[in-house]
Parts: structure tokens; sequence; C-alpha cells
């Protein structure tokens, strides 16, 4: 280490004037061994300042919700083993070990793997989960006990990433799974535990087997002298470098133990890239090749991580899946001949595929809109270093299942309307809340989904056209003793002045006057004349003041046109809105994130449920019910030749002018969603809010196959009958009366008993039959 | 021969140097500085928007908040009831308009007691301090509540024995997500939150589970316990007298 140069060369001088010539030699080598040993202090100082400190900066991790597992649950065979898929669950005849399943009929056993959440541990257990329809319908132990609740590890979807975008999963030495020591050790440096950092021997053999066969076979450096490559230097190659490197090995190996410096290779290793991000580590290794983590890995993954490391991109078994596997066989090969494993095992695991999953599941690309809204949420609450060098844990409410469903929707809904003109220049938006909880569940900014760009869902502020009508009407009927669902209103062309002296004249969607009609007619039909008429008799003011309250402060000027929608929101805030009224008139901030965790997975942030309420639940619940009708009988009745009647829906169809937006938002009990549809560049689409948007909502509920709408009757709602034509109080023995919900005190007087037969009710239906979208 | 002296130091520091720095045990772990928010509840940084809410849902009564609003003159007056010309008839379609009760049975014949739920003595003397209002001092059963929301209900219990009132939350609201209708749920919230000081919070729970806890009288009488709490901490004495009036009635 100390040694010089300069010393030998003096040595071959001339031996008359050898004693100066000593001298001077001596006196130059004590110079440079100075230097040298300058040199080595100072690599010796960084050496121990990156291996001692704060090695690695860890990226937040976020994490889907977690699947919870109860009896009586509803939920699908099929979606289950989806997320089981998506979690990296090895199907298996007999489900052995954490991470493995084996699906038999209607039973799926698994074992779990255990996770750290918020409020305590998951522990990992045997599961059997027995299904019944789309129901779970029962829960078993490992000693065939039952089980009350489990909950799944949560899917990791992404990473808040530095601009270095370097990721890695940290492991332990103690918690990596068996031969991947062995493997790697036999692979790269045979002598590791017993060279002193640069192994001679080691490069020996590499020259006589890179020139016996020809080839480069081997390298002749160590896996501390790699690690040391990886941690300190550039790739740059050099001979001054290759010192500096071999010095610092030494330094390292002076310093620290074998295992340590194991360890933090295992953790450094570049193993690939996964577009901007790079893969660091086997621990990560594991998660993007194998969707597993990395204590799961048998003896063929490993051999084949392993031998990725000699060139991560030539050897990439994605794209050169012969190449890698050559490689991988060659691993296992040098594992039998070295006596690692036994030749039977090598044999058994040469013949095991590669095994990697498609894609990086945990690519940072696959959902991108919704990662924008976690990003946009925690960086409100924490500074951007902490985001990407602390390794926080972050729980959201995304559910993997119904934002692949919502893709789906969309996708496919966009392939059966391909033929419309102009529909490919169509863009689109979706939001899926849980309105009981105000928790975002999926979240699509972009018609094709797995585009990071502009979030549509958050960002996209549109006209909402007939959107705004639920507030109208919400305003209206929290005045009963002005207006019930069955007043009249007035569908008749009016013109006014508005305060910037223009005069505004709405019109209806079909041009047409419709007479005097129920005041839910308005709203189910969604009428403009007499929609603009009953907000202006509320007051547009008071409009606007009612969709602050359902959850959206806007800064809408007070025109009459504002009550048809002129103003603009984003889907997010749609969502918001109409939230309040899915949710009983309790408004509710709209959810992501639920929980933050520290990297050692100490308890850090909650982000709790709340709830304000802002409306009397008797307005929402005649809101609702008129909505319902949008379904039935009105713009929305189209979703019922695809869903089944039995399914209580409610929701509202939104079209601004020329059909330049198609909106719908609907809700059922347990699930809200909001479709926008439209270009970037504000033009016309061939949409209306039914004929487009509808349809994706319509598909996706189809798909997600939600709880019928049953908001309990509050305390201050009557039902009523009263007859159909009149809207006079009827009785229930009267032929065609018909039974509506009346704020008490509201509803009209009742009427005699009618006696006698019932006849049937036919003639009440054919006007609906008039209706067209 | 000083000149010696130089190198051999340097060579000496540098061995020194080398020898002396301990062989800890390094963690691969970061031993970084923990992030710099500290934890807390966010529920009270919403205030002022929910203070806003309220004052903007002036049309709800007072007193109650949740229910009743009759209107005065009782509709006849204001209701036009003339049939108009070219109306078209109320659709006969099939809204659901059932009205909902949620315990058809509301005379429950199973206590059930929280505070029995759980072993440690601690959970007894909750820290919110709510008086139980009636000897049998149980809600009526309910036979929604089965084996995953009585689990985490439990488990909340222990945890908010324990002093941990964040961990019952957050289990509350696992069976929130479970269980969204059942009103223990949120009355059980409702009760964490009084405990953490968010007495805003509380009421609006404890109100929200009321929507949810038509015919069953001893729940209410619960809720409106808890709600007349939270008014007192509030500072609002007159809605808490009102709200515990109710919970008499309820009883």
């Amino acid at each position: 280490m100390t040694r010089s140069r300069n010393s030998r060369t003096a040595q071959k001088r001339s031996p008359g004037r050898s004693r100066v010539w000593l001298g001077w030699a001596l006196k130059l080598s004590l110079v440079g061994l100075v230097l040298l040993a300058g040199f080595a202090i100072y690599l010796d100082a960084i050496v121990q300042e990156k291996f001692s400190g704060k090695r690695w900066t860890i990226p937040a991790k976020v994490y889907a919700r977690p699947l919870e597992l109860f009896v009586g649950q509803k939920l699908s065979k099929d979606d289950f083993l989806t997320e089981l898929d998506a979690l990296g669950y090895r199907r298996e005849t007999a489900a052995n070990g954490p991470g493995a399943a084996s699906v038999n009929g209607n039973n799926v056993d698994l074992n779990t793997r255990g996770f750290q959440f918020y409020e305590g541990l998951e522990p990992a257990q045997f599961v059997r989960v027995r299904f019944s329809g789309d129901y779970v319908a029962g829960m078993t132990g490992a000693n065939g006990g039952k089980l009350d609740v489990v909950r799944l590890e949560p899917l990791m979807i992404g990473g808040i990433y530095p601009k270095n975008l370097e990721d890695r999963i940290l492991i332990k030495i103690d918690q990596v799974p068996p031969y991947l020591l062995e493997t790697l050790v036999a692979t790269e440096d045979r002598d590791f535990y017993s060279h002193f950092g640069v192994s001679p021997k080691g490069i020996a053999r590499a020259i006589w087997v890179n020139t016996s066969s020809g080839a480069m076979r081997q390298g002749g450096s160590t896996l501390t002298q790699q690690l040391v490559k990886n941690f300190y230097l550039t790739s740059e190659r050099s001979l001054t470098r290759k010192l500096t490197e071999a010095m610092m090995a030494v330094l390292l190996e002076m310093h620290y133990d074998k295992r340590e410096i194991l360890e933090a290779y295992l953790n450094e290793v570049f193993v690939g890239q996964d577009g901007q991000r790079a893969v660091h580590g086997f621990g990560l290794a594991s998660q993007f090749f194998f969707s597993q983590p990395l204590q799961e890995l048998k003896l063929h993954q490993i051999a084949l991580l392993v031998g990725m490391v000699k060139g991560p991109s030539y050897y990439n078994p994605r794209r050169s899946p012969e190449r890698a596997l050559v490689r991988r066989n060659l691993v296992l090969d040098l594992l039998a001949e070295q006596g690692v494993a036994s030749q039977e095992v090598v044999d058994a695991a040469k013949k095991m595929p590669l095994g990697v999953t498609k894609r990086g599941s945990l690519a940072d690309s696959s959902f991108p809109a919704f990662l924008d809204l976690v990003k946009r949420q925690l960086r409100q609450d924490y500074r951007d270093e902490d985001l990407t060098e602390e390794g926080l844990r972050i729980f959201t409410s995304f559910d993997p299942i119904l934002q692949m469903k919502a893709e789906t929707a969309m996708s496919e809904t966009f392939k059966r309307l391909a033929g419309r003109k102009g529909s490919d220049a169509v863009e689109s938006a979706m939001v899926v809340t849980n309105p009981e909880t105000g928790e975002v569940q999926a979240l699509i900014g972009s018609r094709q989904s797995g585009f990071a760009g502009f979030n549509r869902a958050i960002d996209a502020v549109r006209p909402i056209g007939s959107l705004v009508k639920p507030a109208v009407y919400l305003s209206a009927l929290e005045k009963p003793s002005k207006y019930t669902l069955t007043s009249w209103l007035q569908d008749e062309p009016f013109s006014v002045k508005g305060a910037d002296g223009q005069v505004w004249r709405p019109q209806n969607y079909d041009r047409r006057a419709h007479g005097t009609i129920y005041l839910y007619q308005g709203l189910a039909n969604s009428y403009n004349l007499s929609t603009a008429k009953l907000g202006l008799e509320v007051g547009v003011p008071n409009v606007l003041k009612t969709i602050g309250r359902l959850g959206v402060n806007v800064d809408w000027p007070a025109f009459p046109s504002m009550l048809l929608g002129a103003g603009g929101m984003s889907p997010m805030q749609v969502a918001t809105m109409y939230q309040t009224i899915a949710n009983g008139g309790f408004n509710t901030p709209m959810r992501g994130i639920r929980s933050v965790l520290t990297a050692e997975g100490e308890p850090l942030k909650r982000y709790p449920f709340q709830i304000q309420q802002s409306f009397d639940p008797g307005a929402i619940y005649l809101v609702q019910n008129a909505m319902q009708r949008v379904m039935r009988e009105g713009t929305g009745r189209s979703v019922y030749s695809v869903l089944p009647s039995s399914l209580t829906l409610a929701g509202k169809t939104g079209t601004s002018n020329d059909s330049r937006d198609s909106w719908f938002s609907g809700f059922s009990q347990d699930l809200l969603a909001v479709v926008w549809l439209g270009r970037d560049d504000n033009g016309k689409t061939p949409f209306t809010g039914a004929t487009g948007a509808l349809q994706v909502w319509t598909s996706f509920m189809r798909k997600a196959d939600p709880l019928p709408l049953d908001m309990p009757q509050p305390d201050n709602i009557v039902q009523a009958w009263i007859d159909p034509y009149s809207g006079q109080g009827s009785d229930s023995s009267c032929p065609g009366a018909v039974q509506m919900p009346y704020i008490r005190g509201s509803e009209p007087a009742a009427g005699a008993a009618c006696g006698g037969e019932q006849q049937p009710a036919d003639s009440v239906m054919d006007w609906v039959k008039g209706w067209m979208n | 021969m000083n000149k010696w002296w130089l190198p051999a130091l340097t060579a000496l520091a540098m061995l020194h140097g080398c020898a002396s720095v301990p062989r800890g045990n390094i963690p691969v772990v970061d031993s970084s500085t923990r992030v710099s928010n500290s934890e807390r509840v966010t529920a009270n940084q919403r205030t002022p928007v929910a203070a806003n809410g309220t004052s903007q849902a002036q049309s709800l009564p007072e007193d109650s908040g949740v229910t009743v609003m009759i209107p005065q003159g009782a509709g006849a007056s204001s209701i036009q009831t003339f049939p108009a010309g070219n109306a078209a008839p109320i659709s006969s379609a099939p809204i659901d308009t059932t009205p909902i009760t949620t315990n058809p049975n509301p005379i429950a014949d199973e206590p059930f007691d929280i505070a029995s739920m759980n072993s440690t003595p601690a959970a007894t003397s909750a820290p919110t301090g709510i008086p139980r209002s009636a000897p049998a001092g149980g809600l009526s059963a309910d036979e929604q509540l089965d084996g995953p929301v009585l689990a985490l209900l439990t488990t909340a219990q222990q945890q908010q024995g324990g002093g941990d009132l964040n961990g019952a939350s957050s289990s509350l609201e696992r069976a929130q997500r479970i269980a969204p209708r059942e009103p223990q749920v949120l009355f059980r919230l409702a009760q964490v939150r009084l405990a953490q000081g968010d007495s805003a919070q509380a009421e609006q729970l404890a109100r929200r589970a009321l929507t949810y806890a038509n015919g069953r009288p001893s729940l209410q009488a619960e809720l409106w316990n808890t709600i007349a709490q939270a008014r007192e901490k509030q500072g609002d004495s007159a809605g808490a007298a009102l709200a515990r009036q109710k919970a008499r009635v309820n009883l």
C-alpha cells in the first residue's frame, strides 16, 4: 500500500554515485510515501464517511388500500385472484409458506405475508377463504378456527423519486433467502471470504479463464471492489481509477467485516432500469422482476438476479429472455461445480422457466393520475426531501381492482364509440370515490391510462352543464313551504336581462317547451327552461351558496347562465359536490391518503375521516329521489338497458354548449363515479352527456357491481299517495296512485279511498316512451 | 534525521486513524432524522372551514341540527293543487320509496355493552368520561354487528384503553369502511374524537350516526349525550341542554 515505484527504479542507477542517488531516492520515496499516505487518509475519510453515515436515500413508497377479507364481504373470486396475482402470490397445489396460494373450486388457500400498518401489525398467517357467488362465505385459519377479519398486504403502486431516480428496497443480510449469498459469492468473487479487498488469485483466475476460453467469462474485481466502484467512483476506466478502487477496497475491508460489506453490496448493486428509474439492490429487483419479496425467491430466481449483475441491460430477462436463460443456467452450473448446491437441485432449477412478471408491476407509471393526487396532497404536509429520502410509507385508499375496471370501461367504451366522427380527438377523465367514506378509489387523468401528463381529473376545469342542476333543485327543496317534488313548474321560453346588460334567453336541448311539469321532471329530463326559472326564483347567489355548501367553493359570477352550468369545475370538484348529496348531506373532504408511516414502521401521520353536516337530510332525500328518477325515466335511463332494475342509482347527465363537454356524475350506495369526455382544445365532440360519459359510467358500474342506493328515510320525511295527473292527495287504493316523499307538512292532504278493484296504470307509462336521449 | 520524523509520524497517524475506528455494527437501515412533521390529527385544521359550513347551514334548526324542518303554513297554501293542462303525470316507475328502517325490531333482547367487550379495566373509564345515562348502560344489540365489526370495535377499545387514540381512531375507520352504516362504529369514533379534544368532529359524527339509528332509542340517547358533551366542550351550553333533552326523550 505504501510502496513507491520511485524506490525500485532508483536502484538501477550506477553504483558510483549510488550513495548520492540512494539518498535522493530515499528522500523522494519518502515524499511519495507521504503523498500516498495523505491520499490514503483522504480516501479513508471518504470510505468511512459514506459507509458509516446515511448510505442511501430511500424514496417514499405509496401503497394501495390493503384488501380486507371478512365473511359477508362482497368480493368475487376472480377479483380476489386478480389481487393475489398483482401481489405476486405463487399459485401452488398446496399453499406453502408466505406468498403462496392454491385454488380448489370455491376455496382459496393462501399464506399472507404480514405487514406493519398504522394501527398495528397484521401477522403472516394461513387463511382459507370460501366464496359463494360474489361473496366471501367463510374464512378459517390454520387450525380450522374461524377468522373475523384479515388484511392482505397492500400493493405498492409507486414511489416518490428524487432527481437521481435511484430506487431500492433495503434488505438486511439475515433476511435474505437461502442460496443468495452463496450464489453471489460463487459467481462474482469466490475468494470473497478470504481476500483482503483485492484478490490476486481472482485476477489470475480471471486471466486464466478468459484466455483459455477466449472470451470475457470472468472479471477479476472482488465484490468489495465492485461495491467501491458503485459507491464512490465514476464508471471511468483508467489505471488510476483502478488503483484508487483497489486502495479503497482494502481500506473498506480494514474497517468493516465481510457481512457488512456484503449487505451493502446487496443493497447497492444495480440490476436494471425501469424507464427513468434505476433499480438498485436485490430487494427492489425481486419486486421488480418477480413481484415478490426477496425472502420468497427460489434458487432459479436467485440465479437469474445474480447472473444479471454482470450486465443488467444485456441480460435483461424481459427484453432478452434467451440470453438471460443461458446466463442463469451458467450460474446454476457454477453452483453445482463449486458444490454450493447438489446436481439434482441445480437440474431441477434449470428446468424452471424464467418466471419474470410481464412488466415492473410497481412501475411508477402504472397509475400516474392517482399518484399525482397523492403527491399533491403530500406536498402540502412534507418537504420534498422528506418524500424522496426518508423511505416514508404512504397508505392510500387506492383500489387497484376498481381502477382496472374503470380503465377497462373507458377503453372499451371508446372502442365501441369509435365510429362516431371526431371521437378520436376526445380526451377523458374519471373519478371514482366511496361516498360513505370520502375516499378516492380510482382516478383516470387521460384517455391513455398509463400516460403521465396533464391530469384532467384534477386540472381540467370545464363547464359542467346540467351537472349543476341538482344544486338548483336542492336550493329549492330546502324550502318545503314553497317547493316539493310535485310543485308545478312552467317550462316555457322567457328572457331576462342580466347584470351585464345582456339578454339571456335559455333554450331546451330539444328546442321545445314542455309546458307545465312537476318540479322533479325538470331535473329528471334536464329541462333548461323550467330549471332556469326555478333558479331565478330561488336566486342565483343562493344556488352558488348551495354549491359552496356542497363542498366546492367556486368564484363564478352570479349570472343566470350559471344556473345551466356555464361555470367550470374539475371532475374532482364535481365528485366532491355529488359526494355530499350521496352522503345524506354530510360533506366529506376527498381523501386519497389514509396514513403515513416512517421507514421503520412507526406511525407518523393520519388523515382522519371528517364530516360536516351541511344540509337537512330531508331535502337531500328529495333530491336523491329526483336523481333516481333521472335514471329511471329521465336522461340517464339508458343505464337500465345494461344494469338490473334492482340496482337503484342516482345521477345526472351534463352537456355543455355544442357538446364540448360530455359529463355524467352518479352514485350507488357505496360507489360514486364522475366521467368527463371532451377535447383538450375545447372543440366540439360527437357526445352528449348521455351518449358519451354515461356510456363509460354504465360500463364501469356493470363491472363494479355496486350496492343499490338506499338512503335511510329521515325523520321529517313522509310518503304520501298522490294522483299522478293532478298531483293532489290520493289513496293507496286509488288506481294509478303513486307514492312520493315529502318533508312532513308539505305533503298534499290525503285523498279519499277509492275502493273497488285496482286498475292497471298502463297509461302512466306511455308518456315516458316519448322521451329520447 | 529530522526529516525521518515527518513520514514516520504521517504513517503512524494514518495507521492509527485506520485502526482506531470502531468496527461497529453499521445498520443498513437509514439513521437519518425523522421527518419534520409532528404527529397530530389534522382534524382541528379544518375548524375554520367547519365553522364556516355551520354558519352557512343556518337553515337547519340550531337545536337538533339533524332533523326536523317543518315548514310553517304546512304547505297547503303554497302548493298549487290544480291540475295543469298538458302536464305529464308522475311516473309510476319503480322508484324505491319504501321507508327504510335500519332495525325492524328495535327492542333488543340482547344487551350490548361496549364496556363489557373489553377486559381491560381502563376501558370502562374511557377518557371521554361520558356519563352512562341508564343503569343498563348498554346499547341495543344489532343483528348487523357481526364478526369483523365487533372484532375491530374490540381492538379499538383496547387501543383507546391503552391511550392510543390514533390507533383506536384508525381501527374504527377500518370498521367504518367495512360497515359504513353501522351507527355504533360512528358512535365509538365520536367518542374517540371527544377524547382527542376534537369536539366539533365528535358532534358531526354523532349526528351522522343518528341518521342511521332509526328505531334504536337507547343508541339515540347515547348519541344525543355525546352531542351534548361535544357542545359543552365547544362552549355551547344551551345547545348541550337541548341535546340532553333529546337524550331523555329517546330513552
